[in-house]
This record gives C-alpha cells, sequence and structure tokens, in this order.
C-alpha cells in the first residue's frame, strides 16, 4: 500500500512538473512551428526569466506569479530583437529553410548561448539563487502537494491555453498560422509575412521567458547561468515528443517528461539522475517511430 | 585534361605538416610553461578536426561531441586507474572506446537530418552524464583522481602524434573517391543515394572517425589533469567550443580548424588570467557575427575573395 | 544476359492517401515502357518505389527474379537501376564534370580511379550535349539543362534500365524533335532499358514499345501506343482531360 501511495504522489508531483516543463517547451514549439528555426540559446531565455523573477523578488518583493506578466511583456520586445538580428536575414523572401540556412541559425543561436551565459555569469556570478517563496502544502486524498507547484501548474496551463485561444481565434492568430503551413499562400492573401513571423517569434520568447519566471517556484536554490544547458534539452525533447508545431503537443510532451522522470525513479532505485536520462533518451525511439510526434 | 580546382598539389598539407614538424623538432628545448599551453592547442586542434570531420563535412551539425571527449578521458582513467594501464595505452584505449561509442551513436542519430540530428547528439550528451554518475566503476559520481606525474614531453609527443594522423587522414578522404561521396552527401544526400552513394555507410565512417580522435584527444587532455570529473567532463561548453573552432577557420577545409584551434584557444589564454567567462563573450560574438556574415569562415573567405590563393589553401 | 524488371501488384499508402494501387508492370534492357496518366495519378511514387527512394507497402519488385523491393536506393543503382528527379537536383557546389564524375564512380560501373572516372563524365557529358559546360559550376545551369545534367547522371551511372521523370517536360516542338532523336540514338547505342514518365504525349508515343496508363494509382490500361490511344478507358481518363484542357 505504501508504494500504491508513493506511486500516486510521485504521479501527481510529475503532472505538476510537467505543466511548467510544457509551458517553457510551448515557447520553443512556437518558434520552432512559426519560424521552423530551433533556437539553441533557448535555455539562456528560461534563464533570463528566471532572473527576471529573482531581481522583481529582490527589488519589489514580488512572488514569481507576479513576475510572470513583467517577465512575458520583456519577452514580447526580446523576441522581435532576436527575429529582426538572427532571422530576418535567414528567412526574408523564402519560402522554407534550407539546409544552409538551417545550419546559420543553428550556429548563430549557439554563439548567442555562450554570451548569455557568461554575460549572466560576469554580471551576477555563477552562484546558485533562488527565491525564498513557499505558500505551503494542499492535502488532497493521502496526497500532499505543494500550493506553489499547484498555482504554477494552473498557470502554466491557462498559458498554454490562451495562446491556443489566440492562434485559433484572432485574425493575427490565424495568420500566424497560416505562415507556419504555406509562407506564399499568406503572402497572396494579403499577410505581411515578416510582421507575422516577428509577432510569431516575439509571442514565442513571451512564453518563454514566462516560463522561465514559473520555473524558479519549482527551484528553491535552481537559478544560475548555465540553467539553461538542462532546460533547453528538456523543451527539446518536450517539443519533439509532442511533435514540432502541434499546440498541445508541449502539454503532451511536457506531462509526458515529468512523469516519466518522477514515477520513472521508483523503477530505478529512486535514482533521480538515471531516471531524467530515460526521460531525456525517450527522444530517440519517438524520432524513430514517431518522428511527427506521439500525438497525431 | 584539366584537373578541377579542388585537387591541388597538396600545398597546405604540407604546410601544416612544416609547421608540425617544426614544433616536433623543438618541442624539447621549448620551455615547459609554454610548452603545456602549446599541448593545449593540439588538443583543441585536435577537437577541432574531429568536429570538421563530420560537421564540416558533411554539415550534420553535432552538439554531442564532448560525450567522446568526456568518455576518452574516462576510460584513460579507468585503464590507467584500474586495469594500470600506461597512460599511452590509456589514450589508445580512450580512442577506441570513442570510436566503439560513435558507432553506437552514430547508427541511431544519423538517420535524422538537421535539427533533429543536434538535437539528438545534444540529448545523448545530457544523458550521458547523469548515467556516468551513476556507475561505481567510474567514480560514483565523484570522478576520478589519478596521480599521475608531470611529463609534459610524453604528453607533447602523444596529441602531436595523434593530430598528425588525423590531418593526413582528413587530406586522404577527402582527396580520394570517398571525398566526391561526402560533397555529394553535404551538396544533396537525396540526390547522393540515387547516385548510388551509401551515404549510411560513409556517414558512419566519418562519425566513427570523428569519435576515434575526440577520444583519444579526451584521453591526453586528462592525463595532463591527472583526473577526471563528471560535471566539467560533460561540460557542454566542450562541444561548443569545438563548434566555433571550425565555424570561425571555416568548415570542411584543411586549414580551418587549426586556424580556429589558434583563434579560440590563444584568446582563451590570455583572457584566462584575466577575467574568466569574458573569452566566451568575445567567442560567442565572433560565432554570432560569422554564422550570420561570413558563414565560410576565415580559409573559407580568402579562398573566395582571394582567386590566387584557390589552389593553395585548402 | 539482359536484365528484366519486374513490378508485381505494389501499393504505396501515406497515411490514408493511396498513391499506388496495385500497379504491375515489366521492363527489359533494351525496351522502353511509357508510363502516363493524369497529375497525381502516382506515376514518379512508382518511379520512387522502383528507384528504392520510398518503400512500397505491398507488392513485390524484383530485379531478374531477386526481390529488391526492400533494398537502399544505392544499392539499388549498384545493380544498374537509376532515376533521375522530376525537378532537377544537381550537386550545386560541384561542376557538371565532377557531378557526373561522382555517378561513375559510384553508380553502377564503381569506378575507382578519379581520372578514369572524369574521363567517362566527359565523354557522357558529350552524348547529352552539355560538353561546353562541364567546367561550369552545376547552380548555374538552366532548368533544361538542368535536366540534362540529371539524364548524363543517370547514363554516368552505367544503369541498364533508366526510370526518367519528365524528361522532356516544357521543351519547344523542334526542342523536343531533337531531344527524342538523341534519346533513340543512344538507346539503340547502348540498349538500354527504360520507364518514361511524361506528360508529353507524343514524346511518349513515339519512344515506347509499350505504354502503362495509370489512373489514381491504379492500371487502366497497357499495350502498344496504338492499341492505348484507341483505349475507351484511357480517352476517358486521360486523353478526354488533355483534350478538355487543350480547347477551353
Amino acid at each position: 500500500m505504501a508504494d500504491a501511495a508513493l506511486f500516486v504522489t510521485d504521479l501527481a508531483l510529475g503532472l505538476l512538473l510537467g505543466c511548467v516543463f510544457a509551458v517553457i517547451a510551448h515557447g520553443l514549439n512556437l518558434i520552432w512551428g512559426v519560424a521552423k528555426v530551433v533556437n539553441v540559446a533557448h535555455g539562456e531565455f528560461i534563464m533570463l526569466g528566471a532572473y527576471g523573477a529573482y531581481f522583481f523578488n529582490v527589488w519589489f518583493g514580488f512572488n514569481p506569479l507576479l513576475s510572470v506578466p513583467i517577465d512575458a511583456a520583456i519577452g514580447l520586445g526580446v523576441g522581435v530583437i532576436f527575429y529582426f538580428f538572427f532571422l530576418f536575414r535567414e528567412l526574408r523572401g523564402k519560402e522554407s529553410m534550407g539546409p544552409q540556412s538551417e545550419m546559420v541559425t543553428l550556429v548563430a543561436t549557439f554563439g548567442l548561448a555562450l554570451v548569455l551565459i557568461n554575460l549572466a555569469q560576469a554580471l551576477w556570478t555563477g552562484n546558485n539563487v533562488g527565491i525564498p517563496w513557499s505558500p505551503g502544502v494542499v492535502q488532497i486524498g493521502s496526497v500532499q502537494l505543494p500550493l506553489g507547484g499547484l498555482y504554477v501548474a494552473i498557470t502554466s496551463v491557462a498559458i498554454i491555453g490562451l495562446s491556443h485561444v489566440f492562434l485559433s481565434k484572432t485574425y493575427l492568430g490565424n495568420a500566424i498560422r497560416a505562415y507556419s503551413q504555406d509562407i506564399p499562400a499568406t503572402q497572396l492573401v494579403g499577410i505581411n509575412p515578416t510582421s507575422t513571423a516577428a509577432i510569431g517569434t516575439a509571442l514565442g520568447f513571451c512564453i518563454t521567458m514566462a516560463g522561465g519566471a514559473l520555473l524558479t517556484v519549482w527551484l528553491p536554490t535552481g537559478i544560475y547561468p548555465a540553467m539553461g544547458n538542462l532546460y533547453a534539452p528538456i523543451s527539446f525533447v518536450i517539443v519533439v515528443l509532442g511533435g514540432p508545431g502541434k499546440m498541445w503537443g508541449s502539454l503532451v510532451g511536457g506531462l509526458t517528461l515529468g512523469v516519466i522522470i518522477d514515477v520513472g525513479q521508483l523503477f530505478v532505485g529512486g535514482s533521480i539522475a538515471l531516471a531524467t536520462a530515460i526521460g531525456f533518451l525517450i527522444l530517440i525511439p519517438v524520432l524513430l517511430f514517431r518522428p511527427e510526434g506521439i500525438l497525431r | 585534361m584539366k584537373l578541377p580546382a579542388f585537387r591541388s598539389f597538396g600545398a597546405t598539407l604540407w604546410g601544416i605538416g612544416l609547421f608540425l614538424v617544426v614544433l616536433g623538432g623543438t618541442a624539447p628545448w621549448i620551455p615547459a610553461f609554454l610548452l603545456t599551453v602549446l599541448i593545449q592547442l593540439l588538443i583543441f586542434a585536435t577537437l577541432a578536426y574531429s568536429m570538421n570531420l563530420i560537421t564540416g563535412l558533411t554539415g550534420y551539425v553535432s552538439f554531442g561531441h564532448v560525450v567522446f571527449m568526456a568518455f576518452g578521458g574516462y576510460a584513460l582513467a579507468f585503464g590507467v586507474g584500474t586495469l594500470n594501464l600506461h597512460p599511452v595505452a590509456g589514450v589508445a584505449f580512450g580512442a577506441v572506446v570513442g570510436l566503439a561509442l560513435a558507432l553506437g551513436i552514430g547508427l541511431v542519430t544519423l538517420r535524422f537530418r538537421g535539427v533533429y540530428f543536434a538535437i539528438a547528439t545534444l540529448v545523448v550528451a545530457v544523458a550521458a552524464l547523469y548515467i556516468v554518475l551513476e556507475i561505481k566503476e567510474l567514480g560514483d559520481g565523484q570522478g576520478i583522481y589519478l596521480s599521475l606525474r608531470f611529463e609534459p614531453l610524453s604528453w607533447f609527443y602523444t596529441i602531436w602524434v595523434i593530430l598528425a594522423i588525423e590531418v593526413v587522414l582528413t587530406y586522404w578522404i577527402t582527396h580520394g573517391r570517398i571525398g566526391y561521396g561526402i560533397r555529394s552527401i553535404k551538396s544533396d544526400e537525396d540526390a547522393a543515394k540515387t547516385v548510388g552513394i551509401n551515404a549510411a555507410r560513409v556517414k558512419l565512417f566519418l562519425f566513427a572517425l570523428s569519435g576515434l580522435f575526440a577520444g583519444g584527444a579526451g584521453g591526453v587532455y586528462y592525463w595532463t589533469l591527472s583526473g577526471v570529473f563528471p560535471y566539467q567532463a560533460f561540460d557542454l561548453i566542450f562541444s561548443l567550443q569545438m563548434l566555433a573552432m571550425i565555424v570561425i577557420g571555416g568548415m570542411g577545409t584543411l586549414l580551418g580548424p587549426l586556424i580556429g584551434a589558434v583563434a579560440v584557444y590563444i584568446p582563451s589564454y590570455i583572457f584566462l588570467t584575466v577575467l574568466s567567462g569574458f573569452q566566451f563573450i568575445i567567442i560567442g560574438i565572433v560565432v554570432i557575427v560569422i554564422a550570420l556574415f561570413v558563414p565560410e569562415g576565415i580559409v573559407g573567405s580568402l579562398r573566395k575573395y582571394i582567386p590566387e590563393l584557390r589552389g593553395v589553401l585548402e | 544476359m539482359t536484365r528484366v524488371l519486374e513490378v508485381s501488384d505494389v501499393h504505396k499508402y501515406f497515411g490514408g492517401v493511396r498513391a499506388v494501387q496495385g500497379v504491375s508492370l515489366t521492363v527489359r534492357e533494351g525496351q522502353v515502357v511509357g508510363l502516363i496518366g493524369p497529375n497525381g495519378s502516382g506515376k514518379s511514387t512508382l518511379l520512387n518505389l522502383i528507384a528504392g527512394v520510398e518503400k512500397p507497402t505491398k507488392g513485390a519488385i524484383t530485379l531478374d527474379g531477386q526481390r529488391i523491393d526492400r533494398w537502399p536506393a544505392h544499392r539499388i543503382v549498384g545493380q544498374g537501376i537509376a532515376k533521375t528527379h522530376q525537378i532537377p537536383k544537381p550537386f550545386l557546389a560541384m561542376t557538371c564534370r565532377e557531378n557526373v564524375a561522382v555517378a561513375v564512380m559510384f553508380g553502377n560501373h564503381k569506378q575507382r580511379q578519379s581520372a578514369k572516372a572524369f574521363d567517362e563524365a566527359g565523354r557522357v557529358l558529350a552524348l547529352v550535349g552539355l560538353e561546353r559546360k562541364a567546367d561550369m559550376m552545376s547552380s548555374n545551369l538552366t532548368v533544361q539543362e538542368r535536366k540534362r545534367l540529371e539524364f548524363a547522371r543517370v547514363l554516368g551511372t552505367g544503369a541498364r534500365i533508366l526510370l526518367l521523370d519528365e524528361i522532356f517536360a516544357g521543351l519547344s516542338p523542334e526542342e523536343l524533335r531533337a531531344a527524342i532523336a538523341l534519346f533513340t540514338k543512344l538507346q539503340r547505342e547502348t540498349g538500354f532499358g527504360a520507364v518514361v514518365v511524361e506528360h508529353v504525349m507524343r514524346a511518349v508515343l513515339t519512344l515506347s514499345e509499350r505504354v502503362v496508363v495509370i489512373e489514381e494509382g491504379m492500371k487502366i490500361a497497357e499495350g502498344t501506343a496504338n492499341e492505348v490511344v484507341e483505349d475507351p478507358a484511357v480517352i476517358e481518363a486521360y486523353l478526354g482531360v488533355e483534350a478538355a484542357r487543350a480547347t477551353p
């Protein structure tokens, strides 16, 4: 019986963690789906979002949830700058990304990652920091869940849901979706491809940085300049699991990975390291057998 | 018949060879502190040529090369610490482990193209760290500390031999029949298959060679450090530096990786004493600028804008 | 020994789309088979299946009685079957001569000496009339020249059965006449077999010993050129459409 209770607790924690994983991956998914670009520096923007939440806490005493909208707004601006600096030249006037452009953006954004990590290290030192915020726990049946994690999960699902509503119900959202599917056709119906792609990219950064703020609730002392080296691969795995460009894919992929890592520990002798490794390596069979992701 | 421009008389190879011979001949008289700098430079160059074999020649961007280097180091540490091998044999063991790993990882990941390959290699590298943390024989997450002697000349000649073999192999591969196959794959992999090129085998061959040399370089690197520790060994910064070196020097060229190694390592060495981490900001900016504006790198640009150099420089 | 390529009851489904549904055909060395059908009828897919670029969902493809339908594309080229691309795919970073030399080195010939491969490439380029562009980068070629390069590459592999995907498309009447004459001459001299996928009816009817007509992935007629054009099903499905297009 004790095992069953442990299983339920780990499952619940895995689902909560999966929600916040989903939201950080969702930002990447949007950029990947719209601009057809994989941002190697994705993890560094999560890191910036997390530091944003940390400094808003230090300066103004904001809790991480309050920092989410501020981070999101900053993310919008950062996304537009990123688009025009890194993607505009490669995407302009093209119907799709060739292998050459793909390589250029991979390498250029990796250079950006290098700059951001070390800039953060120079400015804020390499020491771990964290936000002391814990609103307590809630007892549901036999399961004890952190209230902070629950708030974060609700906010995460709300962000993904809102982005879905935006993309499917508004004019701008539909333009972005059209752009992601067929660039020449988009131009034919009178949509400006550049501004559409820029807004789509900005939206991706907005969600990424908001996700960075949400993530801090789970990281009592886990904010540091190179944290992206862990969360970028997590995001990549989630997007591939769910299927790039599929908006609910981030949630499905995130929940899957969260559960694999938390429940997986029970099966590998409680080793979180091995469970994490399994969570990462699950990417390989998915790519081999379901390259379009686990969602249809 | 006019020979294609690609077939030069190998001036670049002779140039690199002369550079290596001069280094090798004068090494015993070079002061120890300078020699250690040169050893690091040669290790970095070996890593750059290793990355060049797969990413430079085929265009498959690997973010996971640190795995081969790290396991090369672990193989050395295990071979020397547990099996009582001579360090040079440990380096050879590291190279073999790198080769075996590359064969295994390549067999699966080389099926994926473009970003999917890059992501798959990245994920394998991250997962490898978490697996090594759990292996008792590999230090149980604490790393392996060796108490090896300070013997710069042995380090120097070991990496010197590895690099020389690697450069000659690179030349030999790119200048034969298989070189045309590789260029076809880089140009259009689907079309390459339809003229009869076994793209999967060519890529696996290159990836395996790449793993071999990265493993060997890792062995020497951790021999000089006299130990290997998981979080440092699997730091993705190594993969990124390898990539930076060939991007700056010129992907797929013969001289590019060496130029890239000098361009990346020497500033790193100078700035290391001034402000740690600062060098990576500069390297990062240089990589961004080169990737976006001069994707041919230093050697590629020289060839492009100075036609006279095309027959000599490659 | 003359080679025989047999396609029997081959199917290919892409998800729910049934691109090819049970097509059979036979080609021998020395024989030209025309493959016609309306747009999207599965012609190119069928060629891809034979060339090993795609794997059939069901059915068998054999060469001299040996199953080749699970073989990778490069192995099929090594057995003497090579295909042109409907949209030419030259190796853009290489000269025309290098493009063909690669095919000579890795195709059916497996010429291991580069110098001999380059000589052979020059000879093949002359055959298709690209000798003056031999040392030009292939990225500088026009679309029609790229199609010729595709053809030269296939010849360079030393293939005995050629799979030709719309190599005559987009030519003017004079160019077409010249191209057909050239093709016939080469075919007589070297005696290769070919499956010719074409929209240009005239080319197919002149060249082909036999013609196979497919519509919506199914074979609706097979016979000599004259038999096929008089087949009511073909007139209905193919010529009817073409005729309706021709007279606005």
